[in-house]
């Protein structure tokens, strides 16, 4: 099986170097999908009411939102809660805040603080409150904006994400390469007894079985080694990573063995693929059976 | 058994190899193929099992048309005509025993099979002791009868032999004949490809002299034709 360990050892770690890459791209796939999550959670939107608006006028307008499907959750504040909110919002203002020390007592009325299902939602619930029934009671829109740091998180795992898979196609091409001259030098090295197998009747099976059978056996040894590294390294990191991302759901080690069978089972698939095809193709230049 | 009818053999640009050969030889025959170097003899060999295919005209082994045979039809044809060289063609990594296995192997023949035929064949051609020896272990003689018994596991009709004796000296060439001539008598046709006068006259057997590629002689007990 092992014609040349040499160029077998070099085609194996080529194999696991693409694997490597295409295994970074899905941790990183899985660490950016919950970062976004994660801040798309704290998109909120509060709206603060006059404070000539009475209750009932804030219960209506919470009502009709609620009848919103975009919307997922609202609370209800107080006047003075509400005061509290603002001054937190606008502490790096001091216009503002000393325009608030000027009025005498409490400007705002009651608030509502809304979560929408998607950030990309608000746009809509905001227009919704421009309806003439509750605008006039509408004080002020304050929407805590993620929109630009989501944005420069999706733009920056997408570059990394692409980077990689960059390197993944360019190490999965190296190891075409390097199957294609291991089949040619195989082939050439056992010359010989490629000749005498054709003289003493072999059929073309038997000849270039064991080559294809070799570059399947590359790729499910690359497989195995490839899930034993990730299997190491997320036993270590694996706790760094869930206490550095805090309060969202990041558990590699759970996203793994859960997926396990078919993310390995496609990288196998996908190298064997490659190795298969860049095998027939050497035989086809360089055995003639 | 094997017909050859008018077959020609170019290799571009000019080379005529063979140049319209015919010739018939009869089940149980022993032919010997003589002629000198260049003359196309070799040629002949290697169109019988296949090796090389023919420009026009047509070879037949029994009724079957093998001038335009399909590569997936070589095995089944190679497992029928037990061939022979001068430089044996034995792997040196694997023992007499092991080499004349190796055929029945690739055939997918059982293990059962190998052990009953391997040793029964190693002693037709008297290397029963030596089964377990490499090729670089045996003398060139010996080497040559694992070819033998290799090209004798598949019980072949016919046995194509290209100069098996060109790397062997006379007594040993003689020894390696005699067994042809023991093999010919269990009923198998052999063609010997030879240019060795001294065994084509021993033998009184049919001759068939090839010259520039054409078949300039073909004699029942015949001799060896100088140019």
């Amino acid at each position: 099986m092992m014609r040349n360990f040499w160029l077998s050892f070099v085609t194996v770690t080529v194999f696991v170097l693409t694997l490597v890459m295409v295994n970074s791209v899905i941790i990183l796939n899985v660490l950016a999908n919950a970062s976004v999550k994660s801040v798309e959670g704290r998109v909120q939107v509060t709206v603060y009411f006059t404070s000539d608006a009475s209750t009932d006028v804030v219960k209506n307008t919470q009502s009709y939102l609620l009848g919103l499907s975009q919307v997922k959750e609202i609370s209800y504040l107080t006047a003075d809660e509400a005061l509290t909110i603002f001054k937190e919002a606008h502490r790096s203002d001091p216009v503002i805040l000393a325009a608030l020390d000027e009025v005498d007592g409490n400007p705002f009325g009651q608030a509502l603080k809304i979560r929408a299902y998607n950030a990309s939602d608000f746009p809509f619930i905001l227009e919704a409150l421009e309806a003439p029934e509750y605008k006039p009671f509408i004080k002020e829109k304050n929407y805590d904006n993620y929109e630009s740091a989501l944005r420069v998180l999706s733009n920056f795992s997408e570059r990394i994400r692409l980077g990689f898979l960059t390197l993944a196609v360019f190490f999965g091409f190296i190891a075409m390469l390097i199957v294609f001259n291991t089949i040619r030098v195989a082939i050439y090295v056992h010359r010989e007894e490629i000749g005498i197998m054709k003289l003493v009747g072999a059929n073309d099976w038997f000849i270039r079985g064991p080559f294809l059978l070799e570059s399947i056996f590359f790729a499910f040894l690359a497989t195995g080694i490839m899930a034993g590294i990730v299997a190491l390294t997320l036993s270590f990191a694996n706790p760094a990573l869930v206490a550095f991302f805090e309060g969202v759901d990041v558990n590699l080690i759970t996203y793994y063995s859960t997926n396990a069978l078919s993310m390995f089972g496609a990288q196998f698939g996908i190298l064997a693929f490659l190795g298969l095809g860049t095998t027939a193709f050497a035989m086809r230049k360089y055995l003639r059976v | 058994m094997i017909t050859f009818k008018n077959v020609k053999k170019e290799y571009p640009p000019k080379t005529h190899a063979l140049a319209g050969v015919s010739f018939c030889i009869h089940a149980g025959e022993f032919v010997s193929i003589t002629g000198q170097s260049g003359s196309g003899k070799s040629t002949v060999a290697k169109m019988i099992f296949a090796e090389e295919r023919p420009t026009s005209g047509q070879i037949l082994i029994g009724d079957w048309d093998i001038s335009h045979i399909g590569r997936g039809d070589i095995p089944a044809l190679r497992r029928q005509i037990g061939v022979i060289f001068q430089d044996f063609k034995l792997l040196p990594k694997k023992t007499a025993y092991e080499n004349v296995a190796f055929a029945l192997e690739v055939a997918g023949e059982s293990g059962k099979r190998i052990r009953e035929v391997v040793p029964h064949v190693l002693k037709i051609v008297g290397l029963a002791e030596k089964s377990g020896r490499y090729p670089k272990q045996l003398s060139g003689g010996e080497q040559q009868r694992v070819s033998i018994a290799r090209a004798l596991v598949h019980r072949p009709k016919i046995i194509v032999a290209d100069e098996p004796t060109g790397n062997l000296d006379a007594i040993t060439a003689r020894e390696i004949v005699e067994l042809f001539t023991r093999i010919n008598d269990f009923g198998t046709t052999v063609v010997l490809v030879t240019h060795d006068r001294d065994i084509v006259n021993g033998l009184h057997k049919r001759v068939i002299t090839l010259r520039e590629g054409k078949v300039v002689s073909d004699a029942e007990k015949g001799k060896y034709l100088l140019a």
